[in-house]
């Protein structure tokens, strides 16, 4: 099984750890930090959200694009934005999700594509909110990691350092 | 039109049995009368001739009925295709015995009937004239005129001789006797086989064996074979295919119809230029009269086969005579080239196998599944097989359309066939192969005319233009007028060609109007080579080719142009100034015509031209009754013959 | 599985570059990653290969040609073949490309982008003659490939030769997406992208449409309603509640959603 970018949001603090290392990961020019895949957000006092793009097997974005831009890697799993993109940003319309973007920036439409295998917001979050692994979980584990609330944020970085 | 009961034909039998009823038929008749109706003839009224013909021999008819007696000659009459002489049209034949009349007028047609078809003698007005180096003295047999007697007629075979309205007419003269034994003797491997033997190649410019082109399809077919047959002849002063499409448009569609039975074709294409009218509504005639006639659509001869062809009309661009541009512009697109590296029998007419070949390459095909691959071989030289349709035209005093084997020179075709220069000036040069072909020079004349040793010399075959040169034509004037046609028909997607024409236009324009500088001569070929191998397509790769042979050739006139300020055969107008010289009597006619008052005198006084005022237009020089008008360049008088 | 690998990739050398590539590629195509530079004006990875700049021109010699015979052919347009040399940067190459940089520069003498280029090319001053004009537009034909691509044909190249130029004839047909004019090798598409809510392009003025929550300019009523068309057609779910809200609002909208929190209105704010 290969690996894939689990998300648990009740473990996300809303650090924007991940933000930051996205930004920089993806940086096309050195100095200029790009806009960033993932996001976090604070939905209310208790709810942190991390959301990144999920990699749809009926993408969208990939259905109107008219240049075929859009193209599953098959090592991750992840669908790509390569060069024949022509800018037309038919893709951040069609997104339900709001997982396509454009950076302004730099000029480029942007998406997650889990760093070509070595995603560096997982790499550097803190808590585990998320995880590039190839662990099959069970079924209690996957419901607990999706339904759990978040909780304070030390009782979690305590979590995290015992481990 | 269609078998004699009214019918389609069912069966290859069928038809071979009513051309063989045609045949007789046709031996009663005594004599034939021809009207030539290529369009050379008809500008100059051959229709009308025609019609007066047809009226003087109903009234003969109606004559000696009336007198109790019958006609004793029973003839026909028809309208052909071009007879190839169009220079000394129109033109009137008479078979069998081959008397040849030029320059008929209606009213000459009594003369005509009552004279050469009633009691067998000839109206000398209207016979050819030989030239005086041959001795002068008149022709009566076209057999004899050396412009017939050197060609051989391989393309052009029925053109002049049919009725291209007429199927029966075609038929009797020996049609679709190939298609039916093709269809009924002949597998389509035997076909292809026969046309790879012969030796032919295609007759559209490229020289490309057409057997092998063929093959290579039959290769890649895999449901769907296109056949294109490109009549969209471009090329100023080049009117063969025209000839053919107009006068013997079955023989086009036989070949057509023999190549779609090698190649499994279903649906076939023909392109033809928007100019040509007359082609257009004569093949479509013919097209309509062989599907009633059961030769064209589905089942054809009872055999199974199908082929629909239709024609479409290209819209007057020289490009889409190039395959690629041509195939996009059947498909509804914009006519331009696309990249070439995919040949097109692999992906041409929506992405689907295609062979297109030109109309005169059709035309032979009949011809060789008839009298066989060897007889074709025979002809021509060892790479280039069989004939070769040329329209000669300029300077040259048989202008017209002609056919000659492989490895004719350039002086049989110019002085033997085409008479030699007008007024026997001095040859200058000839151009071949159209707008992008090249001019050979004097030195030249021996050169065995043939795709590739064409194309060596630096010109090419192209689809048969031939425009002959005298010494009162400028060379570098000559290249800039083809650069210019050339400029108006690139289709501009390409930067070589784009901006390289109309950089190489600038060039020459400056040179033309003495503005030239030394070096421009160095810059005009680096942009020259560029353009040959860096263009897309072969309008562009070959468009320099006017200009890289007269410079090859004529390189002292260019420099003459930039560092002298002389333009050798007087033709530039800002490199000449129009002179009077001390012959001048004093009329007063140049005076008169000049547009702008430039010229002064009085009465049988010495004339003189403001320089200032001259626009060196030649009115002056062309009224002038007494020869006293010289153009001068460089200070020296240029429009003087320097050969004695 | 080596062995379909193998018949579907061919072996060339560019540049002395031992090279694999996929069957089918073209040459220009297989180029990134080696090294070598191959200039080009007209190409696009996402659009039809053209072949007008001819600047990408590379000689080429195929296996069983004699040794002194090469080709000149536009990478851009060669498909990669089993044992094909290639030579990016020969003398004849650069030749080539000098007198077609030259000639541009003669077509386009405003173009900053076609005097860097033939300065790399040690053209600094064209030989030809300089056409007078402020436009930068060299019929690259990406503009017209671009708008075909994303379905509207608006712009088509007109007249042919020299005369070519490029223009919107149907101005309906337009939709102020701007792919054009960002695709544009030289700038030659002057625009506005946002002047107080309304964009200008090829002479036709737009209303833009802003998302109300972030702000965000989402593009003109046309843009929004031909992407739905698209969407439409191209049977996504929901087209006609398709939400037109910029990324941003529609992450947010959707992490609301698979939070379960129902009750929550305020934090929008902080989306902006």
């Amino acid at each position: 099984m290969s690996k894939r970018l689990y998300v648990t949001p009740y473990r996300c603090i809303d650090c924007k750890v991940c933000e930051q290392a996205c930004s920089l990961a993806k940086t096309p020019v050195p100095g200029i930090p790009a806009k960033p895949r993932v996001q976090t957000f604070k939905v209310d006092d208790q709810t942190n959200f991390v959301l990144l793009c999920l990699q749809c097997d009926e993408a969208s974005c990939q259905k109107v694009c008219p240049t075929d831009a859009l193209v599953r890697n098959p090592e991750t799993g992840a669908i790509e934005v390569n060069d024949r993109c022509i800018g037309c940003g038919f893709c951040v319309q069609a997104c339900p999700f709001g997982c396509m973007d454009y950076d302004d920036i730099h000029n480029e439409y942007i998406k997650c594509d889990v760093c070509k295998g070595d995603p560096a917001c997982a790499k550097y979050c803190p808590t585990g909110a998320l995880v590039w692994d190839e662990k099959a979980w069970t079924d209690q584990e996957a419901k607990e990691r999706t339904e759990k609330k978040s909780t304070d944020p030390f009782s979690i970085a305590l979590e995290m350092a015992k481990k | 039109m269609t078998s004699s009961n009214g019918k389609p034909f069912g069966s290859v039998k069928n038809l071979l049995k009513r051309a063989e009823k045609i045949l007789k038929e046709r031996k009663k008749l005594k004599q034939e009368i021809r009207v030539c109706a290529g369009p050379g003839c008809i500008a100059l009224g051959a229709k009308d001739i025609h019609k007066e013909l047809c009226k003087q021999l109903d009234d003969h008819k109606k004559e000696l009925e009336a007198a109790g007696l019958e006609l004793n000659v029973t003839l026909s009459e028809k309208c052909t295709g071009c007879h190839g002489m169009c220079e000394a049209g129109p033109i009137v034949t008479i078979e069998p015995e081959g008397t040849f009349y030029t320059g008929v007028k209606p009213r000459d047609t009594k003369k005509i009937v009552e004279k050469t078809l009633l009691k067998d003698q000839l109206v000398d007005p209207l016979l050819y004239q030989l030239g005086h180096h041959r001795g002068g003295g008149k022709v009566k047999h076209y057999a004899d005129i050396p412009f017939y007697s050197l060609q051989l007629r391989v393309a052009l075979r029925k053109v002049g001789v049919v009725d291209p309205t007429n199927f029966d007419d075609f038929l009797a003269e020996g049609g679709f006797q190939a298609f039916a034994k093709a269809i009924a003797e002949m597998t389509p491997e035997d076909v292809i086989d026969q046309v790879e033997k012969s030796g032919l190649r295609g007759r559209g410019g490229a020289g490309f064996s057409t057997g092998r082109k063929w093959r290579s399809a039959l290769r890649v077919k895999e449901d769907r074979v296109w056949l294109i047959c490109n009549g969209d002849e471009g090329d100023p002063g080049a009117f063969m295919d025209r000839a053919i499409m107009e006068g013997d448009p079955y023989s086009v569609l036989e070949g057509m119809m023999i190549g779609a039975y090698a190649l499994g074709a279903t649906d076939a294409w023909i392109y033809v230029r928007h100019e040509y009218p007359l082609a257009v509504e004569h093949l479509q005639m013919a097209i309509d009269k062989l599907t009633n006639a059961g030769l064209l659509g589905e089942n054809i001869l009872g055999t199974g086969m199908t082929l629909n062809v239709r024609i479409s009309r290209g819209g007057g661009a020289f490009v889409c005579g190039e395959s690629s541009a041509l195939m996009r512009s059947l498909e509804g697109k914009v006519g331009e080239p696309r990249a070439k590296y995919v040949r097109s029998v692999e992906k041409g007419l929506h992405d689907e196998p295609t062979v297109l070949n030109n109309v005169e390459t059709f035309t032979c095909v009949p011809a060789i599944i008839d009298k066989g691959a060897e007889w074709f071989a025979s002809m021509g030289r060892e790479k280039s097989k069989g004939t070769k349709a040329f329209s000669l035209v300029g300077k040259v005093k048989h202008t017209g359309l002609i056919e000659v084997p492989m490895g004719r020179t350039l002086r049989e075709i110019i002085f033997d066939i085409g008479g030699g220069i007008i007024d026997d000036r001095p040859f200058k040069a000839v151009q071949t192969g159209g707008p992008s072909g090249g001019c050979l020079p004097a030195g030249k004349l021996n050169l065995q005319v043939d795709f590739d040793t064409l194309a060596d010399a630096g010109a090419m075959m192209g689809s048969g233009g031939m425009i002959v040169m005298d010494d009162h034509t400028c060379m570098v004037d000559v290249a800039k007028y083809f650069i210019n046609f050339l400029i108006g028909e690139s289709c501009g997607k390409c930067v070589p060609c784009r901006e390289g024409l109309y950089q190489l236009y600038d060039l020459l324009n400056k040179i033309t109007n003495g503005e030239g500088k030394p070096g421009d001569l160095e810059t005009i070929e680096t942009l020259c080579h560029t353009m040959e191998v860096a263009s897309l397509c072969a309008l562009g790769k070959s468009a320099p080719y006017p200009v890289t042979s007269t410079i090859k050739y004529f390189r002292e006139e260019y420099e003459e142009h930039i560092n002298d300020g002389v333009c050798r055969a007087g033709v530039c107008p800002k490199l000449i100034v129009y002179h009077i010289n001390d012959d001048c009597n004093g009329c007063e006619v140049c005076r008169k015509h000049c547009p702008t008052n430039a010229i002064t005198g009085e009465k049988k006084k010495l004339h003189v031209i403001d320089p200032d005022l001259c626009i060196s237009c030649g009115i002056c020089k062309s009224v002038c009754k007494f020869d006293t008008i010289d153009i001068m360049s460089g200070g020296k008088i240029v429009s003087r013959d320097v050969v004695a | 599985m080596s062995k379909t690998k193998t018949s579907k990739t061919v072996h060339l050398t560019i540049d002395g570059q031992n090279v694999e590539a996929p069957k089918g590629a073209m040459i220009l195509d297989v180029t990134p990653g080696l090294g070598v530079e191959i200039p080009s004006l007209c190409a696009h990875p996402g659009l039809e290969p053209f072949g007008a700049c001819r600047l990408c021109v590379v000689e080429i010699q195929k296996p069983g040609w004699d040794d002194w015979y090469k080709q000149l052919v536009t990478s851009c347009l060669f498909q990669v073949e089993e044992g094909l040399k290639v030579w990016t940067n020969s003398d004849e190459v650069r030749q080539n490309r000098k007198v077609v940089l030259d000639l541009l520069m003669a077509r386009v003498p405003a173009s900053d982008v076609i005097r860097d280029l033939g300065n790399q090319y040690g053209v600094t001053k064209t030989s030809y003659a300089e056409v007078d004009t402020e436009d930068t537009c060299i019929m690259c034909d990406i503009c017209v490939r671009a708008c075909h691509a994303i379905g509207r044909d608006a712009i088509a190249s007109m007249s042919r030769g020299p005369d070519k130029y490029v223009d919107v004839p149907d101005k309906d047909a337009c939709i102020g997406c701007l792919v054009c004019a960002n695709l544009c090798p030289t700038n030659a598409i002057p625009f506005t992208a946002n002047d107080n809510g309304k964009r200008r392009i090829w002479g036709k003025e737009f209303d833009l449409v802003t998302d109300e929550r972030s702000g965000e300019v989402l593009g003109t009523t046309e843009y929004i309603e031909h992407v739905r068309k698209r969407a439409e057609d191209k049977g996504l779910l929901c087209p006609e509640d398709m939400k037109h809200e910029s990324a941003r609002v529609k992450r947010y909208g959707y992490a609301q959603k698979l939070s379960h929190v129902a009750d929550v209105e305020e934090p929008i704010e902080e989306v902006k």
